[in-house]
């Protein structure tokens, strides 16, 4: 009788979860499998355990319950590639005109769902961003421009092509200039194709514009080196690193390619012993002055005198040339002496947009040859080719009528160009304006002719990162809403009745295909498409030597000079990026890195600062006219200045980031030519208002309490487990009433190297895209109800003025002896024989004692419906937006409580994968969606029963230790101390 | 057939005792005494006495093992789960559950007991013999069946002689009690 | 023996057992008067509005209320261990005063546990309205069905509150009911009103007094108050169980099962105090519940307050004997001195220093001074709870989930509501049941009254 309830146990569990897997001979398997297992070993408690498994996979039915919208289903005649339930993956790659990755996209059922880092690509491996993470929910976003229009009035695409054509014909004969605006691009098909296109034209210019520029870095070394490039860093390399105002692990250039070659050089596990030097000079709290080895406090307009004063440093003990120029605050010699000591092994970095630092900071590292290996021209990065000047004279011609056809595509000048309202009128009075945008901005509407194009998810395109590596992108949906992708369009526009997939395969076939060694261009093209990457011999170019006129100028040149009062730092926010994304909740909704705020850009302050002007954090502060912020007191923070963050404050980009906090692009000055991200202003002041800041993480300190526990590198060389003495004391003082439960097949667990982990929040995102986490809102995170199952807790130490600063990845700790689990009263959470802590959403009630009982406050609670409802309009509430979710994961309940599952279903997924094949599960087969998208590879799953596993190796380093070890809680996550390349160990 | 009753009346505990006494004595037929509130001389008098304690110790044992069994069954054997690297039977966390449900069983069981015994449940309407009863008089209730009528006369006039404030003869069709 | 001289008559002014029927059914017969009307309209706004804060709750979810991820359990708890805290005079009274033979107990013990009743069905709201699916509270039943996991989780606390709170609802209500059989039975008989008569005669289920009724009734109370004495014990002790068996600092100590038996007491005994003040006042009494009574009660209440004193200190001691820098943390930085030092020291002075007024008989023997001390320690009963339940949540382990808690609304509406709800109830109970034990104030009445000697 109990067994056969239990057969019907199983049956519930499963027949969802075949129906889903449509392949007779795959049920059969899994039934013959399961039958025979129950045989086997016939103790209940796995056999329900593996029902639950199961039932996550029927759960997953429910949870995608809701049918795609109908225009939604790309295919009508199912292909025989898709098999319901079972995902597939596409490597396309991701470039939003500001950031790059080559990735894999996971679709189920025609729909993607998920994004992943290319391990095939080198630019970024299997890592990736929050924002190309979430970039995935921006396909699914209701602001997204439905069809073409004109005049705000919708049309055919026949009749709006038929009017583009002859208005551009029309103002051709005349001779009239004919601009194409873009983001920059570095898709080499699409450059032929704007040629092609523009070669059609008596005046045609192509302006490439970057709302966040490299300008300066690209003149720079236009001049230098007489190559207008932006060069590829290799931290990887380097021994030491100095960066001034560079955030290159948070925002500058390209962190998803910077951060795995930077934590390579920090990473202590297999032995290695040594670590990059990294020393930060900066004004407000960046993730890379988060991560320094040393960090300094400067003003922006000191950044020239350090480096002038560094350059003569070095200059003087290399004995080259040195030139005049006033010493900076502190003594730079030790340092100089520092870059030295590792020639061609050290890099300098300038986040500044001002050619002669830049021109300074290539002097310098001429001087230490770091072109050698550390700093690459030839190789260099396409990321971005805007040049500020050019933007400029272009808004200027708009004025002045030179232009009289403007066709822009994924630009937003009129939110983030500095002076908008002056490109408005140049706009206005342009006779034709076409707009190429995917969803709504600010510029949409102000055009003639809106042409949407697709969502980088539905288009063909091809991307040259760095000269010779190429990744293609192919549609992994079609089409959702009546948009044509802008290469499709330009081929339309210039006559041309291909359509640009075929246009690029022939570019390819012509371009790539003879040199790829191939013998069948067929054969060829899938291989590349598959892989999504290739690769080509670049013949290298003649040694590049260094001018040094520029040199001479820049230095002429006069040094940035202070105004009294404060010096305004405009940040790139690690979460919004440029603002093109401001409208993804999940974005919006990420706390920044440092601060643990989200919702809204701050005023951050120094403490001194904030009390000289008796600011709280919260209190609104009056920057400048038009710029009033909360302050925000953030330690580390150099006196006499602010920052504060761009991508906020849009007035027309969709319900989420309409009028959320204050838009600063208007406060960017230009001069001589570059973009200034900063300015001077003497009328700070306290307009003594308050409000309430919406911060997922209050308290600063670690009060002393061994969290994050950390040595430095001295210190470790002779005694490994420094820092980590508690590890052994708790581990003595362990005694237990009861036996400690055996586990016989799989213990999985985790750990994570708080040397390596950057706080990039790469995996926030990832997982709360896999594990379908709700957006909860401005007002719930101020009510401390933010969702997210694993988050990056910030500490402090030292003082406010000059503190250190840990990253600590938490989720939940999935103990052994989990005090959760003792105290759910209808044992809605209990204990996996494979070392679980299990949640079973449709057996909880809600008591919320769990949350209470666990001492990492891992646990989340739905404390309102977020789903389906109006009160959180979000991308949960809308039936497009619910297409992104995850149909191997239950969408909860409002009154359940919810957590980090170490993505049970993908551990579910390749075990009976494996079980099908009849092997054994390979260590790193299964990678929870945290550790999959970490890009500094910090997070490693893995079974610890295995002692041959990655993580069981890392679990026996003795820099390992678990959080709250002396509670005996006996966590499955390992944390290793983290190791600072420093001298004295912090107190 | 209908039963004749000799009633009598006290109102004061002393007196009321007293002919109890003399009456219990005599070796007279007494069917019952009502009181206002319970006197005890009266239950030794009228060797009344109640098991239902050595019931309740019964209901008592069987509830332990009972919980106790259903405890070790649900989590040992049916359907074992580990909570917090407990093993199945974690006995010392079944105490508090088998405390609560002993002291539960036993009231619910003596409840029923003491309703069943003495005819106690709602709408039940036992023979009242005199109202004043439960308010503030003794009553002294003679079972005065025909064959001996004198019998029941002398018993009359001695509860008179003890200071009964009256002495009734009641006729009752037939008896709830 | 009791000893007259000493102590004075249980029951003054000589009654005779016909009076005391009179004296006490009176009340149900004649027309309350204007301020039970007021009273009553009161409460039942306070419990209508509660209604309204419960209907707000259930609807829109638990968000409404001041809760967050880090302090799951808010007033909604406190309230509970208050409520149930205050749940313990009546049975206590009757219980431990039946054990230790204080026969004074009789005039009160039917009001004390009237109280209980009312107040455990208001503690029993919180627990399920905190629930996030109350509409699957059933799941928490031990019962075989097909959800998941078989059965419950037996070594969870809140189970074992769940049991123990079920059960003392229960066997508490059956031991008032008990008690009242006899005198529904007297109401029975004496009344003339027809319906009445109908009524108490179902309800008394056919009680005559005879010998046979007198002696198992005498017997099973004597089982049921034995086996309610060690339910007394356990109930709240399982209650501080919730708290003990976490893991959170400044809950997880071994002293919290006398502790909260104790504070049950203490508060209950409070309120009864305060209900018996405002009885006798309005309901001129003062024959039965004579000033021995509260003066009797007040000594009891100065003990109390001491062995509550001492367990605060001995609870700050352990923190810092300990050694343990959590519990360091949450006694000496969060409550004395933290964000919650007023709760603290409103607790310790409510609770250790107020009561210590009884000890001047003037205090004792003023119906003000009696009701001030004993609200005051209702007060400070509730602050307890607090300091324990939030206090401890807001700042534990890890400073990066440390918050800080604000109750809103719809919290203190739902507080409200279970007040009207208990006011409600005593009220009904003053209007239509006996307030007093009508048959063991005629076993007592005796007592010390001149008629003895």
């Amino acid at each position: 009788m109990k067994k056969n309830r239990k057969d019907q146990e199983e049956f519930d569990g499963l027949i969802p979860f075949n129906d889903e897997n449509s392949e007779a001979s795959n049920d059969d398997q899994i039934l013959e499998l399961l039958g025979s297992d129950f045989v086997r070993r016939g103790t209940s408690r796995r056999d329900f355990l593996k029902v639950l498994g199961f039932s996550f996979a029927s759960a997953a039915v429910l949870a995608s319950c809701k049918r795609p919208v109908l225009n939604a289903l790309p295919y009508v005649v199912q292909p025989p590639e898709i098999t319901p339930g079972k995902a597939l993956y596409y490597a396309s790659s991701y470039f939003d005109g500001h950031e790059y990755s080559g990735i894999l996209v996971k679709t189920r059922d025609g729909r993607p769902i998920k994004i992943e880092g290319n391990s095939l690509c080198s630019f970024n491996k299997e890592g990736t961003t929050a924002r190309v993470q979430a970039s995935v929910l921006s396909l699914y976003d209701d602001t997204r421009l439905k069809s073409p229009s004109e005049d705000g009035n919708q049309v055919s695409w026949d009749s709006i092509d038929a009017k583009i054509i002859a208005g551009l014909a029309e103002i051709n004969s005349q001779g009239g200039g004919i601009v194409l605006l873009t983001s920059s691009i570095l898709s080499p098909s699409t450059i032929r194709l704007i040629n092609e296109f523009g070669g059609r034209f008596r005046n045609f210019k192509w302006v490439q514009y970057d709302a966040i520029s490299y300008s300066a870095i690209l003149q720079a070394n236009d001049i230098c080196f007489g190559k207008p490039v932006i060069p590829d860093y290799h931290f990887e390399n380097a021994s030491v690193v100095v960066s001034v105002n560079a955030d290159f692990l948070g925002t500058w250039i390209a962190p998803v390619h910077f951060i795995p070659g930077y934590a390579a050089r920090r990473k202590l596990d297999n032995g290695e012993k040594d670590m990059v030097k990294h020393i930060h000079f900066e004004s407000g709290m960046s993730l890379t002055g988060a991560n320094a080895d040393i960090r300094k406090k400067i003003r922006p307009s000191e950044e020239k005198i350090l480096l002038v004063d560094l350059y003569n440093k070095i200059a003087d003990k290399t004995g080259a040339e040195k030139f005049p120029g006033i010493p900076f605050k502190e003594d730079l010699a030790d340092l100089a002496d520092k870059l030295i000591a590792s020639k061609g092994k050290s890099i300098v970095v300038s986040g500044t947009n001002n050619v002669e630092i830049q021109i300074i900071v290539n002097g310098i590292n001429n001087l230490l040859d770091s072109y050698t290996e550390c700093i690459d021209l030839n190789n260099n990065l396409n990321i971005a080719s805007g040049i500020d000047s050019k933007m400029d004279g272009l808004v200027n011609d708009l004025n002045n009528g030179n232009v009289k056809a403007l066709l822009m595509y994924n630009v937003n000048p009129v939110y983030d160009y500095p002076d908008a309202n002056k490109f408005l009128t140049g706009l206005k009075s342009t006779e034709l304006t076409v707009n190429m945008s995917d969803r709504m901005n600010e510029t949409v509407g102000e055009c003639k002719y809106e042409c949407p194009v697709n969502h980088f998810l539905e288009l063909w395109d091809d991307a040259e990162i760095i000269p010779g590596q190429l990744t293609l992108s192919q549609p992994c949906i079609s089409p959702i809403f009546d948009t044509r992708q802008f290469q499709d369009s330009l081929l339309k526009w210039s006559g041309n009745t291909m359509v640009y997939h075929d246009y690029l395969i022939a570019n390819w076939q012509k371009s790539y295909y003879p040199s790829s060694g191939f013998s069948d261009s067929g054969k060829f093209w899938n291989t590349v498409l598959g892989n999504g990457v290739y690769s080509y011999k670049v013949t290298a170019g003649k040694p590049l030597s260094f001018q040094k006129e520029g040199l001479i100028k820049a230095f002429k040149a006069p040094a940035v000079v202070h105004a009294e009062g404060f010096e305004v730092d405009i940040t790139e926010s690690v979460s919004l990026g440029t603002g093109m994304h401001s409208n993804n909740p999940w974005l919006m909704e990420l706390p920044d890195p440092v601060s643990r705020q989200c919702w809204e850009n701050v005023a951050a302050i120094s403490k001194s600062d904030a009390e000289k002007l008796n600011l709280q954090t919260g209190s609104l502060v009056k920057l400048a006219e038009g710029l009033i912020l909360p302050a925000f007191i953030q330690p580390g923070q150099a006196e006499g200045t602010i920052s504060a963050a761009l991508g906020y404050g849009h007035t027309n980009s969709g319900p989420v980031c309409n009028n959320v906090g204050v838009n600063l692009y208007p406060f960017i000055k230009i001069s001589n030519g570059n973009r200034l991200f900063n300015f001077d202003t003497d009328k700070v002041e306290n307009t003594l208002k308050q409000t309430k800041l919406a911060l997922s993480q209050e308290h600063y300190s670690m009060e002393g309490r061994p969290i994050v526990r950390e040595t430095v590198l001295s210190e470790y060389r002779n005694n490994p487990s420094s820092g980590n003495e508690l590890h052994e004391e708790f581990e003595k003082s362990h005694d237990t009433l009861y036996p400690d439960v055996k586990y016989d097949g799989f213990h999985w667990g985790v750990s994570i190297d708080l040397n390596s982990c950057v706080g990039c929040n790469a995996c926030v995102i990832a997982c709360q895209a896999e594990n379908n986490i709700p957006v909860v809102g401005k007002d719930e995170v101020i009510r401390k109800r933010i969702m997210h199952w694993i988050k990056i807790d910030r500490y402090y130490s030292d003082t406010p003025d000059d503190p250190k600063v840990y990253f600590q990845p938490l989720a939940c700790q999935h103990c052994d002896n989990a005090p959760c689990e003792n105290v759910c009263p209808v044992s809605a959470t209990n204990h996996s024989s494979e070392g679980l802590n299990q949640m079973t959403y449709n057996r909880c009630v809600g008591t919320k004692y769990c949350i209470n009982n666990c001492p990492y406050r891992v646990r989340r609670f739905n404390w309102y419906r977020y789903t389906n409802n109006k009160a959180f309009d979000f991308n949960s509430a809308s039936d497009l937006g619910k297409m992104v979710l995850n149909p191997d994961v239950t969408v909860r309940e409002r009154g359940v409580v919810e957590k980090c599952s170490l993505c049970v279903q993908r551990i579910q997924e390749k075990k009976l994968q494996a079980k099908l094949e009849n092997r054994t599960i390979a260590d790193y087969e299964i990678k929870t969606a945290c550790m999959q998208a970490c890009p500094s590879e910090a997070i490693v799953f893995g079974n610890l029963n295995d002692e041959k596993s990655k993580v069981s190796k890392l679990y026996a380093d003795p820099r390992r230790y678990n959080l709250l070890e002396e509670l005996h809680t006996l966590p499955s996550i390992g944390y290793l101390t983290k190791v600072r390349n420093d001298e004295k160990l912090n107190t | 057939m209908a039963r004749s009753f000799k009633i009598g009346i006290f109102d004061e505990e002393e007196k009321f005792l007293s002919s109890l006494r003399s009456l219990n004595e005599q070796e007279f037929m007494i069917y019952d005494v009502f009181t206002p509130y319970p006197i005890h001389e009266v239950f030794h008098l009228l060797k009344r006495r109640s098991r239902l304690p050595t019931a309740a110790y019964f209901f008592g044992l069987f509830a332990i093992v009972a919980t106790l069994a259903f405890l070790y069954y649900t989590s040992v054997i049916d359907w074992p789960i580990v909570y917090g690297g407990k093993p199945f039977n974690s006995f010392p966390s079944f105490i508090v559950v088998t405390i609560i449900l002993t002291i539960l069983t036993v009231t619910i069981l003596s409840l029923a007991l003491f309703s069943a015994r003495s005819k106690l449940f709602p709408g039940r309407d036992n023979t009242i013999f005199d109202r004043r009863a439960t308010n503030d008089k003794f009553v002294i209730v003679i079972d005065a069946d025909d064959r001996d009528m004198t019998k029941a006369g002398k018993a009359g006039s001695l509860m008179k002689d003890q200071g009964a404030i009256e002495v009734l003869d009641k006729e009752f069709e037939s008896i709830n009690e | 023996m009791y000893n007259r001289k000493i102590r004075g008559p249980l029951i003054e002014g000589n009654k005779t057992l016909g009076q005391i029927t009179e004296d006490v059914i009176n009340p149900m017969d004649v027309s309350p008067g204007m301020w039970w009307f007021l009273a009553f309209g009161l409460a039942s706004a306070a419990a209508v509005f509660g209604a309204y804060c419960i209907y707000i709750t259930v609807y829109k979810g638990i968000g409404t209320w001041g809760v967050n991820n880090s302090v799951a359990w808010g007033w909604a708890i406190v309230n509970f261990v208050w409520w149930i805290g205050i749940g313990h005079a009546g049975t206590a009274f009757s219980i431990f005063l039946l054990i230790l033979r204080q026969r004074w107990r009789t005039s009160i013990n039917r009001a004390a546990e009237a109280m209980t009743v009312f107040a455990v069905i208001s503690a029993a709201l919180f627990p399920a309205l905190h629930m996030g699916r109350i509409w699957l509270a059933f799941y928490i039943f031990p019962y075989p069905n097909t959800r998941g996991p078989l059965w419950v989780n037996f070594n969870s606390p809140l189970f074992w509150d769940f049991t123990a709170i079920t059960a003392y609802l229960l066997i508490s209500v059956s031991f008032w009911y008990l008690g009242m059989l006899p005198d529904l039975a007297t109401i029975r008989d004496k009344t003339i009103s027809k319906i009445r008569k109908t009524l108490y005669g179902f309800f008394s289920l056919g009680w005559t007094g005879s010998s046979r009724h007198w002696i198992r009734y005498e017997s099973l109370s004597f089982v049921l108050g034995g086996i309610a004495a060690v339910l007394v014990v356990s109930v709240h002790s399982i209650v501080a169980t919730d708290f003990a068996v976490g893991i959170e600092p400044g809950w997880h100590s071994t002293i919290f099962p006398p502790f909260f038996v104790v504070g049950a007491i203490f508060s209950g005994f409070a309120m009864v105090m305060t209900l018996m003040v405002i009885i006798r006042k309005v309901y001129k009494l003062t024959d039965y519940i004579t000033d021995n009574h509260m003066d009797a009660i007040a000594r009891i209440l100065i003990f109390i307050s001491l062995i509550m004193g001492t367990a605060y200190l001995t609870e700050v001691f352990v923190a810092w004997y300990s050694g343990n820098e959590y519990e360091m943390f949450t006694f000496f930085r969060n409550r004395i001195t933290g964000d919650y030092k007023i709760q603290f020291w409103g607790m310790v002075v409510c609770n250790a220093l107020i009561p210590q007024l009884f000890w001047f008989k003037k205090m004792r023997r003023n119906w003000m001074g009696l009701l001030f001390v004993s609200l005051s320690i209702n007060v400070g009963m509730w602050l307890e709870r607090f300091n324990i339940v939030i206090t401890s949540l807001t700042k534990d382990f890890l400073p990066s989930n440390w918050v800080s808690y604000t109750p809103t609304v719809i919290d203190i509406g739902v507080f409200a509501g279970t007040v009207g709800l208990f006011g409600v109830g005593v009220l009904l109970f003053m209007r239509y049941i006996p307030m007093m034990a009508i048959s063991e104030l005629k076993g007592v009445a005796h007592i010390g009254s001149k008629i003895e000697d």
